[in-house]
């Protein structure tokens, strides 16, 4: 066995990893403002994919499809956090659990009336001829996926820390009560943040359909690891999801090399139970004080 | 400006606020005493509005704001600077007074925030700091210049002297001796009644949710039970 071979399977996992990153970067953007997450969200990386493949076929150029793609994506975080979550976050429930779920369920048999069940190529400008670095080989297309990943994280990010928006972003995930004093709306700042965690999910979407195909199925398995990613890093530690989610992708892809694909989903479960079972909080959770 | 007219708060089935009305005129400083846990904050905490009212109304300028939530009162002239400060303590001083302006023209935030760090010199000494490691007398001062970069009318403020040594006390006072000599109504809650007392031009003692005495602050200050109570220890 040479160490060619496992650098080459850690780093094609780690790509996939930075995918459930950035899902779970979405749990997270919900999670800071509201408490709440969207249990449908691989609903939402479907339905973008889709729709994104659909202006693909209209004749729609790949460059314009991306922020179409992305646009729809904050729709249907605005429609989920308006029907599902809103109402029950005024009455103090815990109501959205259900009804994302509900949600969800109600995105995938649209669908699959829409667009079929069948699982269907997705076409992309980016090559898939690999390009080869010390012996390893990464794909353009991958590359893509990394970038993709980085630049939607990073300028979330900034506009967090740079705008005035973002800021009263941070200051209802802080303090609800603190920033509704300074005359900030929680209620649209929640808005504002389901709009992100569409947008980033349709981001996932687009970056990871030319890999594993659309299909109205294709990401229950991503969403299960995403999940993980956002327990084990914990829903309140920002860049840690990014760790984690490079961790989990190189630790499946290892995983289905020496024990076979049918342990795949295995690494990515038993972390989940561990995380729930040792650290609730994540590994980068609250036990330290954070500063943003 | 502000009329509370028999205002009832409720925590689930406990009556924190039972029927409360009292009026403050534009341009008055006036005070809330009373023993811990009376109602003091939550009445505060209802007229800012983080707090829902069960009954009564709030009137403010003529204007009924029971019902108005909290984002909203702030840009009609309500501001409080709540107990405990409640700063961002993640931020940098700056960041907390800009969001302090967040519902004002960028501009004149801009030129208020120069104004509050000239008036806050430490404020601008420490602007680029993260405003958890201000010492605690300075997160008060931050706490209150925030507030006052939302141009209040009416300024709320709880229990500035909580956990402030006695001299950053006197200062926190001086500065709001200052704002009430500058025209801003104020509502003031305190344990610490002398000083309440001192700055203030009327003051209503509330009891178990209730306002049980009330009068001009110097004749309060003469009362038995009021010296026996609240300004015994303390002589």
């Amino acid at each position: 066995m040479n160490s060619t071979i496992i650098a080459q399977m850690a780093v094609s996992g780690a790509m996939m990893g930075l995918v459930y990153a950035l899902i779970a970067y979405g749990f997270q953007l919900t999670f800071s403002t509201s408490k709440s997450i969207n249990f449908g969200q691989g609903e939402l990386v479907m339905l973008s994919a889709f729709f994104s493949l659909t202006l693909l076929n209209w004749g729609v150029p790949y460059w314009l499809m991306v922020p179409g793609g992305l646009l729809f994506g904050v729709v249907l975080g605005l429609a989920v956090e308006r029907a599902g979550v809103r109402l029950a976050l005024e009455q103090k429930s815990e109501g959205w659990i259900l009804l994302t779920i509900i949600i969800g369920l109600l995105g995938f048999s649209a669908a699959e009336n829409i667009w079929g069940r069948d699982d269907r190529p997705f076409p992309t400008p980016i090559s898939s001829d690999a390009l080869h670095f010390f012996g390893i080989s990464i794909t353009p297309l991958e590359i893509s996926v990394a970038v993709g990943v980085f630049a939607v994280m990073g300028l979330i990010e900034l506009f967090k820390r740079k705008t005035l928006l973002g800021k009263a972003f941070e200051a209802v995930s802080a303090d609800r009560d603190a920033a509704e004093l300074m005359g900030i709306s929680a209620t649209r700042t929640v808005m504002l943040s389901y709009g992100l965690s569409g947008m980033v999910a349709a981001m996932a979407g687009i970056l990871v359909s030319p890999i594993t195909t659309v299909g109205p199925t294709m990401a229950s398995a991503l969403i299960l690891k995403a999940f993980s990613v956002a327990v084990v890093a914990g829903l309140e530690s920002g860049f840690g999801v990014v760790i984690v989610g490079i961790f989990l992708g190189a630790l499946e892809s290892l995983t289905s090399f020496y024990l076979g694909s049918g342990w795949r989903e295995a690494p990515g479960l038993i972390l989940l139970i561990l995380a729930l079972a040792v650290r609730p909080n994540g590994i980068f959770g609250k036990a330290t004080i954070r500063k943003v | 400006m502000l009329e509370i007219d028999n205002l009832t708060v409720a925590y689930g089935p406990m009556e924190a606020v039972r029927g409360i009305s009292f009026t403050i005129k534009e341009g008055a400083i006036e005070t809330l005493i009373g023993p811990n846990g009376a109602g003091k904050t939550t009445i505060l905490n209802t007229i800012s509005g983080v707090i829902p009212a069960q009954s009564g109304r709030i009137l403010f300028n003529g204007r009924d704001i029971t019902r108005m939530s909290a984002h909203k009162r702030v840009p009609a002239g309500v501001v409080q600077v709540p107990e405990g400060r409640q700063i961002l303590a993640g931020m940098t001083v700056r960041e907390n007074l800009e969001l302090g302006g967040y519902r004002r023209p960028h501009r004149e935030a801009l030129r208020d925030l120069a104004r509050m760090e000239d008036r806050f010199p430490i404020l601008k000494e420490r602007c680029n700091m993260l405003a958890g490691t201000l010492s605690g007398g300075e997160q008060q001062m931050l706490a209150i210049a925030r507030g006052l970069m939302a141009r209040p009318k009416l300024l709320l403020l709880d229990e500035p002297s909580l956990g402030l040594a006695p001299k950053m006390v006197q200062t926190v006072f001086a500065i709001i001796r200052q704002l009430h000599d500058e025209g801003l109504t104020i509502l003031l809650v305190e344990q610490n009644a002398h000083l309440a007392l001192a700055v203030s031009s009327h003051a209503y003692v509330v009891e178990s949710g209730k306002i049980v005495l009330d009068g001009p602050a110097e004749v309060l200050r003469t009362d038995q039970s009021v010296i026996n109570t609240y300004l015994g220890q303390a002589g």
